[in-house]
C-alpha cells in the first residue's frame, strides 16, 4: 500500500493520518495495467524459489507473447540490468522460451520458425544497442553477463558471443584510448569470458587467448599510474602492487590467466547454472540466436567551445584511475578477488551497491539476501538456517564480512569513489540495523584492521575517510567503541597516524555530538590526554577578552556598537577613530592589522552563538567587511584569516565554516586561503619553521579549491544555457523565414547571423563570458598557488622561508623501515607528502588542463634539480597529469 | 533505477497548509527545491551539529554547499522546538540528504528529512497552539530530547540553548541569505570607507530598520 510506505521513517504514520497537512489525495491505490502486472511478475521472479518459478513464468510468458512481446523484453531488460544476481535465472527463463513451446496445441505459434525466446532476444538486443550508444557501461556489462549465460545455455551461438567480446577487446587497441573507457571495455570482455569462457574455449580457443592478451597489454601500459592510487602509500618504491589491496585489472588478469592455464576447466563455482538441468536443445528445430555484430561507439567529447586561457580545453573528466580494492579479511573468510568466484561476487556486490544507491535500506536487505542467488555452500549458512551436510567443496565464506569488505573497499577507492562517502556510511548503518549480531562483529574487525594499517602507511585520504566513517558510524550506535584497547598507543608521538586517528575521530564525534558526551565515553587515560580530547568544550577565544590586554577597551567599544546593531557606517567611523588614536599613542607597528583583527574578532564574537548568528553578523556588516578586505591588499585578507583562526582556535570546525562563508560573500578569494595555509608571507614574529599540511589544513585547502572549481562549473553552465537560448532563438528566426527577424535586428534588414557576431549582441552572454574568463583565471591561480605551496614546503631551496630537513628522508626506503622511531616532525612531513599526492590525483582533471602553465610556474625554483625531493615531486606530478603513462 | 526498489528521494505527502500556491505548483517547486525540512531533532541539537552532518551531502565542486540553516523556534519562548530548514545551493544536494541522511541519527535521534518548498518568512516558528510544533501538542510519551527533560544532567547545555535564540527576529530580513552567487566586483578606491555597492542595498537598508536591542546583555562574551 502506497500509504504505508515502509521507508518513510518510524513512528509517524498513525500520527499523521488525520493531519490535514498530509495530503491524502495521492493515496489512491494506483491502478495497475496488465502490462505493469506482467512486468512486475518478471522482475519479481524467484521471490520464493527461483528454480520452481522459472518454468511457471515461462509458461505464462508463452501465453502472453503474442500480445505483449515488447513488455516481456522490457521486463527482462530491467530485471537483468537492475538485478544482476538473478541473471542466471533469467537465462534459464529465456532457454525455456527458446525451446519448443510447452503449450501443447499451438494455434498461436503460427510462425514456427521464430521461437518466443528469439523474438524476445531480438527486442532485447535493441535495448542493449541503446545502452551501447549511450556507453552506459554497467548496463552493457550486465547484458553481457546475460548473453554469456545464454551462450552456455545454447540459446546464443558461441561464435557470435565470441565476436561480441572481441569487439570490446578491440577498444583496448584504439589509439589513445582513455583509461576509463579501456577499463570498462576490459571488464565487459573479461566478465563475459569468466562466465562463457569454457564454451568459447572449446570451439574458438584462439579467440580467448587474443582477448586475454589485449587486456594484459592494456593493463601493462597503465602500470605507472597505479602507484599513486594505492591505499597504502609507497613513497619510496615505484611498485605497482601492494599488500592488503588488489587492483581491479590485475585481478582480471590473474583470473583469466588461471582460467587459460586450466583451459577453462573450472566452472564459476558460486553461480547457479539452472539451465544446465534442462534437456539439450535440438539445433535443427531451435537454432541458436546470432548476436548481430557491433562496434563500440567512440566517446562523445562535448565541446562547449569555451576557451580557457591559451586555448586549453577546460572540460573536466573523471574516472581515469586504476582501482585498488582494500582487503580486510583472509581468503578463508572472504573470497580472493583473484579467483573467478571472488571476482564475480565482488562485481555483483559493487553493482548492487551502485544500482540500489537510491534506497540504502533496500540495498542492505538485498545484500544480506545475496546468498540465496548463489550455489549452496558459497556462504556459511546462517545460524538457525537449514544445516548443510559437510561438503568439502563448500567455501563457507562469511557473508557479512564479504559485504563490509566490498562496501569499505568501494568507500576507500582513490582518488574518490563513484558515490558520496556518506552513502557507504549510511549503507553500513542499515546493514548493522538489519542484523546487528552478524554485521557488528565484521564492522569491529574492519575497524581494527584499518587501525593497524595506519602504522603501515595507510594513505592519508583513506585514513581521513576512515575517521569520517568511524565518527558517523559511532554517532548512529551510541558512541560505543572499546577505546581502551588503544590505550597502549598513547605512548606514540602525537602525530603518529594512530594518534592522529584517535584525535580526529574524537573531534569528529564531538562535532556530531557534544564534548561532555564524548568525554564520558572515553577511558580515563584518554580523558586526561589533551592530544586525544581537549579539556574543555570547543568555543570561541577572543584574544582581546583578557582584561589585561592592551586592546581590551578598544575591542569592547567595537563590540558594544555591534551588539547594539549600529549601522555599518558608524562602526567604520569608530574604527577610523581608533586607528587615529593607535597611530599616535601606540608603538604598534601594524596598526592596520590590529584594526582588522579587532573588527573581525568583534564580528565573530557577535556571530559566535550559532551559524545563523554568524551569517546575520556578516550580512549586516558587509560594507564593513568589504572595506577591511581590499581586494588588492593581500595582507588585509591574510589578517582577516589570521584573526578568524585565532578566534576559533579551540573549534577548528568553525574555522572551516567561516572561511567558506568569507569566500561565499567574496570577502576573501580562494587564493587568499591557499596563501594563508602555506603561509608564504610570514609576518614579523614567525620563525622559519617548516610548513606541514595535515588533514585539517587539507580540508581548508580542498574547501578553497572546490570553491574556485565550483564557480567555474556554474559559470560554464550559465554560458552554455545562454548560448543554447540564443541558438534556439536564431533557429526559430530562421525557421520563420526571417519574418520575425525584424524584431531581433536593430536595423530590420536581413543579414546572415554569424555565431560570434550574435554572441557579442547578447549583453547577458557577454557578462557571463566575462565572468567565466575571470573565474577560470582565479581557478588557475588557486591551483598554481597550491602547487607552488607544496613545492616550497616539500622541496625548499636554500633561502626559502620554511626549511624542512625531513622532507627528503621520509621518502627513503631505509628511513621508512625504521619509522617506529620517527618523531612528530617526520610524521607530519610524511603526511604532507601524502596530501601532495592526493592533491595531484584528485584534481588531476583540472591540473591536466593547465599542466604546462602550472608546472612552468611552480617548478621554476626546482628546475633541473636532481635532489630526491624534486624528482619525487615531479614524478607524482607527471603521473597525475598523464605525462608518464 | 526505480523499477525494483522505491527511491528514497521522493517528497512525502506533506502539504504546507499555509503555502499560497496550488498543489501542482508545489510539486513543481519540490522537484527543483534545494531546501529540506528536518524533523524530530532534539531541542538541544545545535546548528553546528546539523552543519557537520549535512555537509556530508554537499557538492562544492559543482558550486554547491550549505547556504544556510534556519532553526525552528518556539513562537513564544524563542527556543529551538525540534525542527529546522537546511538550504543548499543545489537540488542534487537536497536529494542526497533524502537518500543518505534521512532516517539516520543526529544527536542520538533518528531524524527525518523532507524536500521543502523553501523558507518563507515566519516559517521558522512552530505552528502549535503553545508555540512549538504541532506534533508536540499531541505527544503523550516522555521525550527527554524534546522538552520532557526533568532532572537531566545536561544543565549547562540546556541553559545555553534557552538563551541562544533570545534575539531571534521576525519580519523581513530576519534570516540571513547565506551568500549568493559569485559576482564580478569592481576594485574599490577607498580603504575602510568603501561606499555600499548597489548589490547590498536591499539587505542593508532592511537590516538598518531593525533596532531591537534585546540581545546585548545576554551575550556571554
Amino acid at each position: 500500500m502506497n500509504y504505508d510506505r515502509p521507508y518513510r521513517g518510524g513512528g509517524g504514520r498513525r500520527r499523521y493520518r488525520d493531519r490535514e497537512d498530509y495530503d491524502t489525495h495521492d493515496r489512491r491505490r494506483e491502478y495497475e495495467s496488465p502490462e505493469q502486472i506482467l512486468k512486475n511478475n518478471i522482475i519479481r521472479l524467484g521471490e520464493v524459489d527461483p528454480v520452481q518459478e522459472v518454468p511457471r513464468l515461462a509458461k505464462q510468458l508463452q501465453e502472453d507473447a503474442t500480445s505483449m512481446l515488447p513488455t516481456i523484453s522490457e521486463g527482462i531488460r530491467i530485471a537483468v540490468t537492475e538485478q544482476p544476481y538473478k541473471i542466471p535465472f533469467y537465462a534459464a527463463l529465456l532457454r525455456l522460451l527458446h525451446g519448443p513451446s510447452s503449450l501443447g496445441t499451438d494455434t498461436s505459434t503460427a510462425q514456427p520458425s521464430s521461437s518466443v525466446g528469439k523474438q524476445v532476444l531480438e527486442d532485447f538486443w535493441k535495448g542493449f544497442q541503446g545502452y551501447l550508444d549511450k556507453l552506459s557501461w554497467r548496463d552493457v556489462r550486465l547484458c553481457i553477463h546475460f548473453f554469456a549465460h545464454l551462450t552456455v545455455a545454447q540459446v546464443i551461438s558461441t561464435e557470435s558471443m565470441a565476436a561480441l567480446l572481441q569487439s570490446f577487446a578491440a577498444v583496448l587497441d584504439e589509439f589513445g584510448v582513455s583509461y576509463g573507457r579501456g577499463k570498462h571495455a576490459a571488464l565487459c570482455a573479461s566478465e563475459g569470458l569468466m562466465i562463457a569462457g569454457a564454451v568459447i574455449q572449446k570451439s574458438l580457443s584462439s579467440n580467448t587467448a587474443e582477448i586475454i592478451a589485449a587486456i594484459h597489454g592494456f593493463n601493462e601500459s597503465m602500470a605507472s599510474s597505479k602507484n599513486i592510487v594505492q591505499p597504502l602509500t609507497s613513497l619510496t618504491s615505484g611498485s605497482s602492487t601492494v599488500d592488503y589491496a588488489d587492483e581491479l585489472l590485475d585481478s582480471v588478469i590473474a583470473v583469466l590467466k588461471a582460467l587459460e592455464a586450466s583451459e577453462f576447466a573450472d566452472p564459476p563455482a558460486s553461480f547457479p547454472q539452472p539451465y544446465l538441468e534442462y534437456e539439450d536443445l535440438d539445433p535443427a528445430s531451435s537454432p541458436p540466436f546470432e548476436l548481430p555484430s557491433i562496434l563500440v561507439p567512440p566517446e562523445v567529447i562535448e565541446l562547449d567551445g569555451l576557451p580557457s586561457d591559451g586555448g586549453e580545453d577546460a572540460q573536466v573528466k573523471r574516472d581515469e584511475w586504476p582501482e585498488f580494492w582494500f582487503r580486510l579479511f583472509d581468503n578463508a573468510v572472504t573470497p580472493d578477488p583473484n579467483t573467478v568466484s571472488g571476482f564475480l561476487i565482488r562485481s555483483n556486490l559493487r553493482d548492487m551497491i551502485d544500482i540500489f544507491e537510491v534506497n540504502r535500506k533496500e540495498c542492505a536487505r538485498l545484500l544480506l539476501e545475496y546468498p540465496k542467488w548463489c550455489v549452496l555452500g558459497t556462504f556459511k549458512p546462517r545460524a538457525g538456517g537449514p544445516a548443510v551436510e559437510d561438503d568439502p567443496s563448500a567455501n563457507n565464506w562469511q557473508l557479512e564480512s564479504v559485504i563490509i569488505e566490498a562496501t569499505l573497499g568501494y568507500l576507500f577507492l582513490l582518488p574518490e569513489p563513484d558515490q558520496k562517502p556518506v552513502y557507504f556510511i549510511a549503507l553500513i548503518t542499515e546493514l548493522c540495523k538489519l542484523s546487528p549480531s552478524t554485521v557488528g562483529p565484521a564492522v569491529g574487525k574492519s575497524i581494527r584492521r584499518l587501525y593497524s594499517c595506519l602504522a603501515e602507511g595507510l594513505d592519508v585520504e583513506v585514513a581521513r575517510r576512515f575517521v569520517e566513517w568511524f565518527a558517523v558510524h559511532m554517532s548512529n550506535f551510541g558512541f560505543q567503541w572499546v577505546w581502551k584497547e588503544w590505550i597502549p598507543d598513547l605512548v606514540l608521538p602525537e602525530n603518529h597516524p594512530k594518534r592522529t586517528f584517535m584525535r580526529r575521530a574524537v573531534e569528529s564525534e564531538i562535532r556530531l555530538s557534544y564534548h561532555e558526551r564524548i568525554l564520558k565515553a572515553l577511558p580515563e587515560a584518554m580523558q586526561d590526554d589533551p592530544n586525544v580530547i581537549a579539556s574543555q568544550q570547543p568555543g570561541p577565544d577572543p584574544e582581546y577578552e583578557e582584561p589585561s590586554h592592551p586592546y581590551h577597551d578598544a575591542y569592547h567599544s567595537i563590540l558594544s556598537l555591534l551588539r547594539g546593531r549600529s549601522r555599518a557606517e558608524e562602526v567604520i567611523a569608530q574604527l577610523d577613530t581608533l586607528k587615529t588614536t593607535l597611530d599616535t599613542s601606540h608603538t604598534d607597528m601594524h596598526v592596520d592589522s590590529t584594526i582588522r583583527s579587532l573588527a573581525i574578532q568583534s564580528l565573530l564574537s557577535i556571530g559566535s552563538r550559532s551559524f545563523s548568528h554568524f551569517l546575520n553578523a556578516i550580512e549586516r556588516y558587509l560594507p564593513l567587511l568589504r572595506g577591511l578586505a581590499v581586494p588588492t591588499d593581500l595582507d588585509a585578507k591574510r589578517d582577516i584569516l589570521v584573526a578568524t583562526a585565532a578566534f576559533w582556535k579551540r573549534n577548528k570546525h568553525m574555522i572551516g565554516i567561516v572561511f567558506d562563508k568569507l569566500m561565499q560573500y567574496q570577502i576573501v578569494d580562494p587564493t587568499d586561503i591557499v596563501a594563508w595555509i602555506f603561509n608564504d608571507t610570514p609576518s614579523g614574529n614567525d620563525i622559519a619553521r617548516p610548513v606541514y599540511i595535515k588533514a585539517f589544513e587539507w580540508e581548508l585547502l580542498k574547501g578553497a579549491l572546490d570553491k574556485a572549481n565550483g564557480r567555474v562549473t556554474i559559470a560554464r553552465k550559465k554560458v552554455a544555457a545562454l548560448r543554447k537560448e540564443q541558438d534556439d532563438s536564431i533557429a526559430r528566426a530562421k525557421a520563420s523565414g526571417g519574418a520575425d527577424v525584424g524584431n531581433m535586428e536593430v536595423d530590420g534588414e536581413m543579414k546572415p547571423l554569424k555565431q560570434d557576431e550574435s554572441a557579442t549582441e547578447n549583453p547577458q552572454l557577454t557578462t557571463a563570458l566575462k565572468a567565466f574568463t575571470s573565474l577560470t583565471r582565479e581557478q588557475r591561480s588557486v591551483l598554481a598557488k597550491t602547487l607552488e605551496g607544496f613545492v616550497s614546503c616539500l622541496s625548499p631551496v636554500p633561502g626559502d622561508a620554511h626549511q624542512n630537513t625531513h622532507s627528503k628522508t621520509v621518502i627513503e626506503e631505509h628511513t621508512w623501515e625504521r619509522r617506529a622511531s620517527w618523531t612528530n616532525e617526520e610524521w607530519m612531513t610524511w603526511e604532507t607528502w601524502g596530501w601532495y599526492r592526493h592533491f595531484c590525483r584528485l584534481y588531476s582533471p583540472y591540473l591536466r588542463n593547465y599542466s604546462t602553465t602550472l608546472s612552468t610556474v611552480a617548478f621554476v625554483k626546482i628546475e633541473g634539480f636532481t635532489t630526491p625531493t624534486a624528482q619525487s615531486i615531479k614524478k607524482i606530478w607527471d603521473i597525475a597529469t598523464g605525462q608518464e603513462a | 533505477m526505480a523499477n525494483v526498489v522505491q527511491p528514497l528521494d521522493q517528497p512525502s505527502n506533506y502539504k504546507d497548509s499555509q503555502a499560497k500556491v496550488d498543489r501542482k505548483k508545489q510539486q513543481d517547486f519540490l522537484s527543483k527545491s534545494s531546501t529540506l525540512y528536518i524533523g524530530n531533532l532534539s531541542f538541544y541539537t545545535t546548528e553546528e551539529q546539523i552543519y557537520e552532518l549535512f555537509s556530508k551531502c554537499t557538492s562544492p565542486e559543482d558550486g554547491g554547499g550549505i547556504k544556510r540553516i534556519i532553526m525552528g523556534l518556539d513562537r513564544n519562548t524563542r527556543t529551538p522546538c525540534g525542527f529546522c530548514f537546511v538550504e543548499y545551493y543545489t537540488h542534487a544536494e537536497a536529494l542526497a540528504c533524502m537518500k543518505y541522511i534521512s532516517g539516520t541519527k543526529l544527536d542520538e535521534r533518528i531524524i527525518r528529512c523532507d524536500l521543502d518548498l523553501g523558507y518563507a518568512e515566519g516559517r521558522q516558528f512552530g505552528r502549535g497552539k503553545s508555540g512549538g510544533q504541532v506534533r508536540d501538542e499531541h505527544r503523550t510519551d516522555y521525550d527527554p530530547g524534546r522538552g520532557g527533560w526533568g532532572a537531566q544532567a545536561q544543565l549547562e547545555r540546556r541553559r545555553e540553548f534557552e538563551e541562544r535564540y533570545a534575539d531571534a527576529q521576525e519580519g523581513p530580513g530576519a534570516v540571513a541569505t547565506g551568500g549568493g552567487e559569485w559576482k564580478a566586483t569592481e576594485v574599490p578606491t577607498t580603504t575602510l570607507k568603501r561606499a555600499r555597492s548597489p548589490d547590498d542595498d536591499g539587505d542593508i537598508s532592511r537590516l538598518g530598520h531593525r533596532s531591537r536591542l534585546d540581545d546585548q546583555e545576554r551575550d556571554g562574551m
